[in-house]
Order: C-alpha cells, then sequence, then structure tokens
C-alpha cells in the first residue's frame, strides 16, 4: 500500500499516560487541579463571569448522574437542549457518568418548522431530556409542548444538587459517549456514535498535532452542540487539562472584537472557529475598541468546518498582525464528525501552506500550474495526517488508491473512526466499511471530500462528492432546501429543483436555488412574489438568506435518464449561464 | 454621522444597506415589506443590527427587527430614539 500515507500509530496518551475512558481524565483533573478552573463563561455584554474549577464540574457531574442512573439505564439516551453557558459541559460529563449517551442538539429555533429536531429524537428515541429550568420555564415554554409526543423524562441540571452521589462503574472504552448529530438530512438525520475509546483517541491526536499542555488557555464561541466548539474546544481543554473560556455564539456574531480581546485577557493559546469568524473579525475591525490588546498569546488559531480560504487568513494577518498576531498561528484543518472530528492538520507554529493551482484543470480534478494569471487559484493546505491515522486519497468510481498529486476521494482509517451511525447498518456499512478494489481492511472511512496529497505530505482538499452546503460552518442537505422551496408556492414543481453552493467573490459559499416553475404559470409580476416566497421559507425554515433563485422553465432541469436530479451539472449551467431562465 | 439622522435617512440608509448585502442590484427593496419576507437570516438579522449601532451610536438587540419588522416601522422607532 505504498501510494496511502501512514503514520506511525501513537505511542500513548498524554504525558505517557493512557485513558481508560474521558471520565477517566475527568476524575484525574478533579484529583490533581482540583481547584484549577476548568470552565469559564463570559455571558454576552455586563453579566458576571462564572466558572467551575475540576472539583466542581466533576461534583455537579456526579449530582447529574445521580439523577439520571435513578431514572433510566446504561445505554439510554439524553437530549441536551442548552442556552450557552456551562451546564451543557455539567450535563454532558453527567451522562458519561452515569452511562447515559449524551446526545448534543441545537435548540430548535422559534419560528422554524422544518428542523432536525423531532427527526433526531425520532432517530434516538431518548429517554431524557436535558436543560436548565429557566429555559422551559421562563424563555422558551414551547419546547415541552413541542416534544410533548416523545415523552421525555426532563432533566434539569441546576436542580440536581444531590449530596451523596450514588457509585457509578466507570465507563469503558468501547462505551458510546455520545451521539454526533451533523449528518443526513433534516427528516432522515444521521446520529455518528463516538465511544470512549475514539474520543480519547482523537482527543490525544488533537492535543499532538496543536502541541497543547496544562498551559493552553482556550477561548471558544462555537456552540458546544456543534463538534468543533465540543471536541476541539471545550473537550480538548480538559483533555489537556488547561482551562476554557467560552463565549456566547450569538454575542460573537454581534461583536466579535470580544473575543479577541478575551484571548488577550485570558492569555489564550488556543481559539478557533470556521473561516467565516476571521473573516468577521476583519469586517468588523475598529481600532478604537482594541486600542490595547496583545494577541502575541495566541499559539493555535485552528480554522475549520468550512473551506479555508487563502484571502482570509492573508486579510486577518494584515489587520491583526499590529496587535501581535504571529501569522505562523494559522493552523487550518480538516474534519468531520465521523472521524470523532480532526483528520488533518499542522503541528504547532507550522503556519498555513499555500499552493496556486490552475482553476480550470481543478474542475476537471486536475492538479497544474495555471496557464495564465486569471486561471491562478490559491488552495490553503489543512496539513498533514494525524499521528495513528492512515489517509489515502481514492479514485470514487475504481475504488483503487491514487498517488500524490491525484485528486480523488479521501478516505481515513484509525482508532478515531466512529463506530457508525445508530441504528443505520446501511448507511454504516456504505460509508465505514469501504475498502480497496485491490483488497485489504474494510475498515476506511468515505468522507465524501475531494482532495490531493502534495509530495509534502500536505492535504489539500478541492471538493465535494456529496451534495452538501455549507454554510458558516453548518451543514445543510440540498435535499431539505429544495423540499421547503417547493412547499412554499403552488407554482413550484415537485422534484424539479436543485439547492447547491456557489463561492461569491470573497470565497465564501452562498447559497443557489434553481426551480422549475409550472408551464401554466406566466408574468413578470408573479414572479417577484414566487421568488420573495422561496426567500422567506428558507430563512425561515433553514436560517439561510439565499443568494440567488433562478426561476426556469418546465422539464429543463438536468436530471438522469433514472429521474436523479443533477445538482453538480446544474451548478455547472448556472455558472455558465446557460440555464433556460424564465 | 448626521446628528440625528431623520426617519427618511434611517429608511434609506437601511434600503441600501439590504440592496448591497443581500445582492439585489437594480430591485427595489419595499419599506413596507417584512424583513422575514426578504429572506434576512439570523446572522444577517444580527449584521443590519451591528452596523445600525455604529452608525446612529446606539446599543440595540436583535428581537429589534420582530419588533418593528418591516424598514419603514424600524425606521421610525430608531428615529425616536435617536431624537430623545
Amino acid at each position: 500500500m505504498k501510494t496511502a500515507i501512514s503514520e506511525q500509530p501513537s505511542a500513548d496518551a498524554a504525558g505517557g499516560r493512557a485513558y481508560s475512558s474521558f471520565i477517566d481524565v475527568l476524575r484525574r483533573r478533579a484529583v490533581e487541579h482540583a481547584a484549577d478552573p476548568a470552565y469559564i463563561f463570559l455571558p454576552d455584554r455586563a453579566g458576571e463571569p462564572v466558572s467551575l474549577t475540576f472539583a466542581e464540574l466533576y461534583g455537579r457531574a456526579q449530582s447529574v448522574a445521580a439523577r439520571l442512573s435513578r431514572g433510566g439505564h446504561k445505554g439510554d439516551r439524553a437530549a441536551l437542549l442548552f442556552p450557552p453557558g456551562l451546564d451543557f459541559i455539567v450535563a454532558f460529563f453527567g451522562c458519561l457518568l452515569a452511562g447515559v449517551i449524551a446526545v448534543p442538539m441545537m435548540i430548535p429555533r422559534r419560528a422554524g418548522a422544518r428542523d432536525a429536531s423531532a427527526a433526531i429524537l425520532a432517530d434516538c428515541r431518548p429517554r431524557f431530556a436535558m436543560t436548565r429550568r429557566d429555559l422551559i420555564a421562563a424563555s422558551r415554554p414551547d419546547l415541552a409542548e413541542r416534544f410533548r409526543d416523545a415523552a421525555l423524562d426532563w432533566v434539569f441540571t441546576d436542580e440536581c444538587d444531590a449530596a451523596s452521589p450514588q457509585a457509578l462503574r466507570p465507563p469503558s472504552a468501547d462505551d458510546i459517549a455520545f451521539l454526533q448529530y451533523t449528518s443526513g438530512s433534516t427528516s432522515a438525520p444521521k446520529g455518528v456514535v463516538v465511544s470512549h475509546r475514539n474520543l480519547i483517541a482523537n482527543s490525544e491526536m488533537i492535543r499532538m498535532a496543536l502541541g497543547n499542555t496544562r498551559r493552553s488557555t482556550h477561548v471558544s464561541w462555537v456552540p458546544l452542540y456543534h463538534d468543533m466548539g465540543l471536541i476541539l474546544n471545550a473537550l480538548q481543554a480538559l483533555y489537556a487539562g488547561a482551562p476554557c473560556v467560552l463565549l456566547a455564539p450569538v454575542g460573537f456574531m454581534q461583536r466579535p472584537l470580544a473575543w479577541l480581546r478575551t484571548i488577550d485577557k485570558y492569555r489564550a493559546e488556543v481559539a478557533g472557529g470556521p473561516n467565516f469568524a476571521f473573516e468577521l473579525c476583519v469586517a468588523r475591525h475598529r481600532p478604537e475598541e482594541i486600542k490595547d490588546i496583545d494577541l502575541s498569546c495566541w499559539k493555535v488559531a485552528v480554522n475549520g468546518a468550512e473551506p479555508v480560504r487563502a484571502g482570509t487568513i492573508e486579510r486577518f494577518v494584515t489587520t491583526f498582525a499590529p496587535y501581535g498576531f504571529d501569522a505562523k498561528t494559522f493552523h487550518p484543518a480538516y474534519g468531520m464528525a465521523e472521524a470523532t472530528l480532526l483528520i488533518s492538520a499542522n503541528s504547532r507554529g507550522a503556519g498555513a501552506s499555500t499552493r496556486r493551482v490552475s482553476r480550470a484543470a481543478l474542475h476537471r480534478n486536475r492538479i497544474g500550474d495555471p496557464l495564465q494569471p486569471e486561471d491562478g487559484q490559491v488552495l490553503v493546505g489543512c496539513g498533514r495526517a494525524l499521528q495513528g491515522e492512515r489517509l489515502a486519497i481514492v479514485d470514487p468510481e475504481t475504488l483503487l488508491p491514487l498517488g500524490p498529486g491525484s485528486i480523488g476521494e479521501i478516505w481515513v482509517a484509525g482508532p478515531h473512526v466512529a463506530c457508525g451511525y445508530w441504528c443505520n447498518p446501511e448507511a454504516t456499512e456504505a460509508v465505514f466499511g469501504a475498502g480497496f478494489a485491490s483488497g485489504g481492511a474494510r475498515d476506511w472511512l468515505r468522507t465524501g471530500d475531494l482532495g490531493f496529497v502534495a509530495d509534502d505530505r500536505e492535504l489539500y482538499i478541492t471538493g465535494r462528492i456529496k451534495d452538501l452546503i455549507i454554510i458558516r460552518g453548518i451543514n445543510h442537505y440540498p435535499q431539505d432546501i429544495e423540499e421547503t422551496v417547493q412547499d412554499c408556492h403552488p407554482a413550484l414543481r415537485r422534484h424539479g429543483g436543485a439547492a447547491f453552493g456557489v463561492p461569491d467573490r470573497s470565497g465564501e459559499e452562498q447559497l443557489i436555488v434553481v426551480q422549475e416553475v409550472v408551464r401554466t404559470f406566466r408574468g413578470e409580476a408573479d414572479a417577484g412574489e414566487i421568488v420573495a416566497s422561496i426567500r422567506e421559507a428558507i430563512a425561515r425554515e433553514h436560517d439561510i438568506t439565499v443568494r440567488e433563485i433562478v426561476l426556469i422553465r418546465t422539464g429543463s432541469l438536468p436530471k438522469t435518464t433514472s429521474g436523479k436530479i443533477q445538482r453538480r451539472l446544474t451548478r455547472h449551467h448556472f455558472l455558465a449561464g446557460t440555464l433556460s431562465r424564465i | 454621522m448626521p446628528e440625528h439622522p431623520s426617519e427618511a435617512a434611517i429608511r434609506d440608509w437601511c434600503i441600501q444597506y439590504l440592496t448591497r448585502t443581500l445582492d439585489l442590484p437594480g430591485k427595489t427593496i419595499d419599506t413596507e415589506m417584512t424583513f422575514a419576507r426578504m429572506g434576512l437570516d439570523s446572522a444577517n438579522s444580527v449584521f443590519l443590527i451591528v452596523e445600525l449601532e455604529d452608525w446612529l451610536g446606539l446599543e440595540l438587540t436583535p428581537d429589534l427587527l420582530f419588533e418593528y419588522p418591516t424598514i419603514g416601522e424600524l425606521a421610525r422607532q430608531l428615529a425616536a430614539r435617536t431624537s430623545l
């Protein structure tokens, strides 16, 4: 298997010690660094910070675990529905202690009807729903009603205060820690099953790649129901034994510079987010708001969860270098929930690698030098395969591994590759049980992403095979959006639309909708009405602003002979301007 | 920045800003159309509020767009606040 890239398996866990479960990590922190701060939450605007030491976190998690053990059994699921704050962390570790499988979820938006929450509950059938009492009592009383049919046992972390926690059998490495629902469409979500072994393995890979130690204070605003917020920020800090400072996501969107001020204030080493977060900091840069800050403490700025753009890195470095930000801090990374989280990254301080390639060749899945300046496109490398991981580039048609410099599907194997999808053997087999046509182990994860490995072993992501739209780090599935579109106006044909992402001038992915209109429909006046209905429905149901809506003639949407929608061909026609617009 | 922008000035500013960010060149934005109808998502709502805060020197919350769901109503409300 000379063409696949292999790394030596990792020798041992952090500091030469192996952990039997993530609870083992927590327990050791609670014993060895009992009084050190584990998590600090800074509420938006004037609120007072709240914090937990490692010992306090362990104590509160034990109280929660006692409550869960009284009401259920090992292997039961618990839906975690928390507003920003520390209760999520307490609930998460409470679940792990009790052997209850945590299911982090986004709190459904009030207005949105078509969100994944109902389908997630139907898929994993949780016994418990966990939140804070005040969320249900004051701000979101609609939630209990919304989930009434799921017959949930509500557990309020702020009311769990058992004085004498029960003795609980510690989890073993093969026990399931949590389910991560970031894959699959809204109607058919897929929960990635992450075991303690997966979590420990990936946490160690992340620690080694990022060079984290107990001094590596993290500052994060990424939501904890998002795998990047949970694993790369919150859990990695605890794994390394460092404090983690949490900010509310909406506060970040409103005041991104507060993130930078917090990094300075806590002298944090690690802080990251999706590409748009760095772009937002540049856009909102106001010298008077950060004139005294010093970002020289910042050592690792992970950029992941959506395509990493060279222009963003350049702009961010130019803007914040005067505040002590070092360009080598930028840490592009690649990963996905199916691999617990991280798949590739460079070592701390390596900085970002870039490569200028031909855009035209890239469209044909080839790597070449630009023919003329306008043909040039800069790709950002996402680092190398991690310690203990196998990574291969495979021809998605022939299933044969490809050599360096060839574009193919990225395949990954290793102890961090999750166990599969919850109660979904077909999807598990298709995604987690891949093998080369030439033989060998069938333990490869098919990522659905396209890329190549350069001679220096740097991985470059060049595209996607899977139909997926990533906007501000959140995955959206085109089928869901197309359904919303076709439900919103009688003139729109079922199975007659395609949704896809296209980068805008700055390289940020934007949603485009192409939709057939029924033959009987005529008239400019109604077109405006239809477009507005589509915009409104997509914002309401998916919380996305559509960039462009193209209405086309009946029967002109590209489909295969068997009637399957050809989204990539539609996208190609959109970019070439060759759709039959009405 | 004008001392106390008028309702009309705030309306014009919103139209200009939304035309640009929603990428709707050449199309007129109706001041009585709801922000929801324009397809404003939560991120773009926050950005609109932040830009208005910057311009008007007021502290605002994103909920404002639910309470005053059109450019017309928002401008009326903000003009009343800035003239206080």
